[in-house]
């Protein structure tokens, strides 16, 4: 990589895109420009006096201002179907009309689909009806459209990415295990976690801009080492110095999920909707607070069908493309990614 | 030497009729908290000036409350005869915005914080002492019939004298901002103290009588604006602890502990505080407030703000009563050091800074 590059980086204020503008900022190899899209959730970025600038990948006037001058841009803005695909959309024709961009395209194991085995690059997508997964299915097939019209692109697909700031896996994972209606699924949690620590992703995003070999490659990214779910549960709640996990019934977990799915359904609408007139009586009413969140806190710690089906998945994404091609080299072992996880759930009082 | 005693300011309204006011500044608190307040003041509504450098958003406003006045530079309001202005701006600009108004003889409603420094609140306060005019600040939660109550215990004596103060915030920023201003680290490098804080730290100087001793301040920030912060203070034989963020949801709570019992409850809830007595009996007391939701304690600020005006009424809040926190605050960011962050010692973030 040149001396001072800029970078543009979407997402930002989101766990991966945050975690690499903080380290780019912090090693000073680059000047690093935060893509963002609202205010709302900059709080974390803005105690870095850092380059924010607005670039909300579905506004093209946006993106087109915020990539100005950036010689490198880090797409990891992710959301909806229109975010994922159309925003990717949006990205590489930009990019491709500047010119001079090395574009990199933060995907996900997920576009494999319900496999199991060991999964290298070349597996085949796989589409399986979740929103996600087949989105971030089409945008990869645009950036390869955009890689034959010579716009220089690198994808990289993670894994479960875990880490400080990850409320998927660390935030809800804790809240859920501390709820104490958390367990070991039997039959349900045997799948392989493939944890990587984000800040193992971010070391092999910047292997990928520094390694013109990873132009038109894909490449997974995964951590060190194979737990299974359960082994992750068990092994995050001590981190968290939590009593010992209880046994959960698969057939009843399966039944709850089932039934809990229309509830979280309209508990998210309710959330969504300043003006409701829930909305209204949980700020009037103490007691109407307390009944909200007992139902908001016992929603959450029930697995959804779609999780279960993640914990049973048996598949291994391999990173042997990555470290012989970029000298990818993970190090965070999941018991030192879990007492780093642990130690900032407490710095930030999110745990009791 | 800086007169701090609240009092009320002889009425300066020239002409009969209602005050004329004029809004600075059209972000989220004038759309959420002081229009809403002045709509329910139609006459001083009528004849309300909108000011903002975005003359769109002006306009925005003023179709949504029916009303027409705009102007996008602050200092040609003075030339239109206004009685007083509430500043809404962001809080890098109260200071010259405010010293303006109150060197030209207009009363100011200034949103929180006061100042981002205790020189330029110290310079407020002065200058509306030499020109005798009203400064008020909406430091809103000293209205909430919750803290009155801890303030009425602790200066009654019922339960003795404070032994520690505790007080803890923290919740996702969620604030609807319009001009990001919270943080955009180019105008200042203050954050969550300065935001938060200035609620949390008012409250515990005003609760005590006067600014505590600092003794540890700790925050995140690299630089830019921190967006959590701790502060560990004494008073006497009282010890005391805050703590704030705005990147995750904790239990928001404030505990007074006192030689006779404690009084506790949750930040958000005005109306009600657990007291727990010497003997251990804890009861839940439920309080009388005009107010039932927040936006409520904005038409409590503004209809006080304009009998001030007109009435020659008291200030709820007047500047020289914010004054103690503000410096407090300054001590906090002067004396600050960073958190011990693990995750910030990582090979990759190695270099430079």
């Amino acid at each position: 990589m040149a001396d001072k590059e800029t970078i543009l980086v979407t997402g930002a204020t989101g766990f991966i895109g945050g975690w690499l503008v903080e380290t780019l900022y912090l090693n000073g190899s680059a000047e690093v420009r935060a893509g963002i899209r609202s205010w709302s959730s900059a709080a974390r970025l803005a105690r870095f006096p850092l380059e924010i600038v607005f670039c909300n990948v579905l506004d093209k006037e946006q993106i087109t201002q915020a990539m100005a001058g950036a010689t490198v841009v880090i797409h990891c803005a992710t959301g909806l179907r229109d975010v994922i695909v159309q925003g990717t959309k949006n990205m590489l024709e930009i990019a491709l009309k500047l010119g001079g961009k090395r574009f990199v395209h933060l995907s996900t194991t997920e576009v494999y689909g319900n496999v199991s085995g060991e999964i290298d690059e070349k597996a085949p997508y796989q589409y399986t009806g979740s929103e996600y997964g087949d989105a971030k299915i089409e945008a990869e097939k645009l950036c390869w459209q955009f890689y034959e019209k010579d716009l220089p692109i690198t994808v990289l697909r993670p894994s479960i990415v875990y880490g400080p700031f990850s409320k998927d896996w660390v935030i809800r994972l804790a809240h859920r295990l501390q709820s104490g209606n958390w367990g070991i699924f039997e039959g349900y949690g045997e799948g392989i976690c493939n944890l990587v620590h984000v800040a193992d992703v971010v070391s092999g995003i910047l292997l990928a801009i520094r390694h013109k070999r990873a132009v038109g490659e894909v490449f997974n990214l995964n951590g060190p080492e194979m737990i299974t779910w359960n082994q992750y549960f068990q092994r995050f709640n001590a981190a968290l110095g939590l009593p010992e996990l209880k046994v959960i019934n698969p057939s009843g977990s399966r039944l709850r999920a089932a039934i809990l799915q229309p509830v979280k359904a309209s508990a998210r609408f309710v959330l969504n909707h300043l003006d409701s007139p829930l909305k209204k009586a949980y700020e009037r009413f103490r007691e109407a607070r307390a009944i909200m969140q007992f139902a908001e806190k016992s929603i959450k710690a029930t697995a959804t069908s779609t999780e279960l089906n993640l914990y049973n998945r048996k598949a291994v994404y391999l990173t042997s493309k990555a470290r012989e091609m970029l000298g990818y080299h993970p190090s965070f072992n999941v018991d030192a990614g879990l007492q780093m996880s642990a130690g900032w759930l407490n710095h930030l009082g999110l745990v009791n | 030497m800086l007169n701090t005693e609240r009092r009320a300011v002889k009425p300066t309204i020239s002409a009969k009729g209602p005050p004329r006011i004029a809004i600075i500044g059209c972000g989220a608190v004038a759309e959420l908290l002081y229009l809403p307040a002045l709509a329910k003041h139609p006459p001083v509504l009528r004849n309300l000036i909108l000011v903002d450098r975005n003359k769109v958003r002006a306009q925005k406003l003023a179709e949504k409350f029916k009303m027409s006045n705009c102007l996008v530079d602050y200092r040609d309001v003075l030339s239109k005869g206004v009685d007083g202005v509430i500043i809404a701006t962001p809080s890098h600009l109260h200071y010259p915005m405010a010293m303006d108004f109150l060197a030209s003889g207009v009363h100011v409603l200034c949103e929180k914080p006061l100042a981002e420094s205790a020189d330029q609140a110290r310079e407020m306060v002065e200058q509306a002492q030499k020109t005798g005019v009203a400064l008020l600040t909406n430091y809103q939660r000293r209205l909430y019939a919750s803290y009155l109550k801890v303030k009425e215990l602790l200066t009654d004596g019922t339960l003795g004298e404070p032994l520690s103060i505790q007080y803890f915030e923290g919740e996702e920023f969620r604030w609807p901002t319009v001009s990001g201003f919270y943080f955009n680290t180019k105008i200042s490098s203050r954050g969550v103290l300065l935001d938060r804080g200035a609620h949390v730290l008012d409250l515990i100087c005003w609760w005590l009588g006067e600014k505590p001793k600092l003794i540890s301040s700790q925050n995140d920030s690299f630089g830019g604006r921190e967006a959590v912060a701790h502060v560990q203070f004494e008073h006497k034989e009282c010890v005391g602890k805050v703590k704030l963020s705005l990147l995750g949801k904790f239990p928001c709570v404030f505990i007074v502990k006192c030689e006779q019992g404690v009084i506790e409850g949750d930040v958000f809830d005005f109306r009600s505080v657990i007291l727990t007595t010497r003997s251990g009996r804890k009861k839940r007391l439920k309080l009388k407030s005009k107010e039932k939701y927040y936006t409520d304690f904005g038409y409590t600020m503004v209809t006080n703000f304009l009998n001030v005006i007109s009435k020659g009424e008291k200030p709820l809040v007047s500047g020289a009563d914010v004054l103690d926190s503000v410096e407090w605050i300054d001590e906090c960011y002067k004396a600050a050091s960073r958190f011990n962050m693990p995750w910030y010692e990582i090979p990759e973030m190695r270099n430079g800074r």
